[in-house]
């Protein structure tokens, strides 16, 4: 995982909860002792360390404290690279250029990102089904992206997730359905 | 110490501002050295791709000469070999026509008997009888050689013949349909030919050459077709270019050997079948005209020719009909 990430997260946690809880969590499980810069990549463990660190400090459960982290990262990453938003006038058309532009985009700057897969299908308008795969299974940090996002567009979206990785799928299936 | 007033803490996060900007610059860097790697990439395959251009039209012009002076000098011998095997021809006919006489006396017994002896054992122990009827073969086939060897020369002299003269205003349409009348016959019921000639301003060029080259590739188009199959045959004038297309759906050329085939006695026919020398003498005519050849092919599916020729003269538009027309051959 990119240290992009991890920043984000030192955020989030130093932002709701204090700069003493964030260091106290970096002493507990990070090998790189939070020195985390934004284009190296770093264990997925280490990551997934800190979340489960977080929870417990925090007292939250794991899938909220990771769809949280999403939403909050789609702040962030918003305000990094706003080109991304400004390019797509609406909700919809913004998580579908996630694969074919800003994906494209991510792949240009880092070598080997392991970025999740996204198909996408249209069954009715307003509706849109995001096909989600990754080996990091973080389905719940796409749903945290996603509510992020329609927070930023303004949308009010109905957000399901009836076919998931963690359930014995192949994939993911994530339904937004916005109101028309 | 409030935690708004400690100067750690604005500190820290004046670092961590400084920091994301430093991550930006990298990102921004990053970003342009991938564009510029990108640029760099796309002017490397052009110029790999100019370079090995270069290499084929040097190859090329290197051929072009060594075939111009083989030609020349195997021509001059050549010369003398024909015209020899010529009166070599017309002396043994002489000689035969004596030795028919000599045998006719001696059936005859009009020659002194001792005379008839030594001639009867002179012709059996020289075998003359099989000499007279194997004669005339060796000479054909010295001959037939001899015409093949002039064909070779011929071609090769096209290949790589520089002069520019007998050059005129031409309607390629007209070329096109003229040499389909000479080729028309080779085509059976399984071959359809398709015409698409749009009208197309005419062209300073030898006329002869040019039919030649259409001739030779529809030839090739029809050799290539095993069974039922089409060729087309499509000219349209493009900026100040004038382009003719002959494809068929014949066998294709595979792909490792499609850079060879304008190369001189390159050929995929069995020994005795080819020359090798047909698409070599296009490929002169054509650059020697200025212009461009080049072709698309796959394996299985077909061949296509296509001929790019400067337009020199775009006074008068000539020929071809304005709708595409089908004509089955």
């Amino acid at each position: 995982m990119k240290g992009v990430v991890f920043n984000i997260l030192a955020d989030m946690v130093e932002e709701t909860a204090g700069l003493e809880v964030w260091n106290d969590i970096v002493e507990e499980v990070s090998p790189s002792k939070g020195a985390y810069t934004a284009a190296q990549s770093y264990s997925d463990e280490e990551l997934f360390a800190l979340v489960g660190a977080v929870c417990e400090k925090l007292q939250i459960p794991r899938e909220d404290a990771i769809r949280a982290f999403g939403k909050f990262m789609f702040g962030q990453l918003a305000s990094r690279y706003p080109i991304f938003v400004q390019q797509q006038p609406d909700l919809i058309r913004f998580l579908k250029s996630v694969d074919s532009v800003i994906h494209v985009e991510v792949e240009k700057l880092y070598t080997s990102p392991h970025l999740p897969e996204f198909k996408y299908s249209e069954p009715a308008p307003g509706k849109l089904i995001m096909h989600y795969h990754s080996e990091r299974k973080l389905c719940f940090l796409a749903e945290g992206l996603i509510m992020g996002a329609a927070e930023h567009y303004g949308s009010q979206i109905e957000l399901k997730h009836p076919v998931c990785l963690h359930h014995g799928a192949d994939h993911c299936e994530l339904e937004i359905e916005t109101a028309i | 110490m409030s935690e708004e007033n400690n100067p750690f803490k604005t500190a820290y996060q004046r670092e961590k501002h400084a920091r994301r900007e430093a991550e930006q610059l990298l990102e921004d860097k990053s970003r342009e050295l991938y564009l510029k790697n990108r640029e760099l990439e796309a002017s490397y395959e052009q110029l790999k791709a100019q370079q090995a251009l270069m290499l084929k039209n040097e190859k090329m012009a290197t051929l072009g000469t060594l075939s111009a002076g083989m030609a020349h000098e195997v021509n001059n011998p050549l010369a003398f070999v024909v015209s020899n095997i010529k009166t070599l021809q017309e002396y043994i006919a002489a000689y035969l026509r004596l030795q028919k006489l000599i045998y006719k006396w001696v059936d005859e017994k009009k020659l002194p008997a001792p005379h008839i002896k030594v001639l009867q054992e002179l012709a059996e122990r020289e075998d003359f009888e099989y000499l007279i009827e194997d004669i005339p073969s060796l000479l054909n086939e010295t001959a037939d050689g001899a015409n093949r060897v002039k064909e070779i020369v011929t071609n090769l002299r096209s290949f790589s013949r520089t002069q520019q003269s007998d050059r005129v205003e031409t309607d390629l349409t007209e070329g096109i349909r003229s040499t389909l009348k000479l080729i028309n016959s080779r085509f059976g019921e399984n071959i359809q030919l398709k015409l698409d000639l749009q009208p197309i301003p005419a062209v300073i060029c030898n006329s002869n050459e040019i039919n030649q080259v259409f001739m030779n590739l529809i030839i090739n188009a029809e050799q290539a077709i095993d069974g039922a199959g089409m060729i087309a045959i499509k000219c349209f004038a493009e900026k100040d270019q004038v382009v003719v297309t002959i494809s068929d759906t014949g066998a294709g050329i595979p792909e490792e050997i499609q850079k060879d085939i304008f190369t001189p006695f390159f050929t995929t026919k069995p020994p005795g079948k080819g020359t090798g020398m047909g698409l070599a003498v296009v490929h002169g005519i054509i650059e020697e005209h200025g212009g461009t050849i080049s072709l698309k092919s796959v394996p299985g599916k077909g061949t296509r020719f296509e001929i790019r020729l400067p337009q020199e003269s775009a006074a008068a538009t000539t020929g071809g009909s304005s709708s595409a027309s089908a004509v089955s051959a």
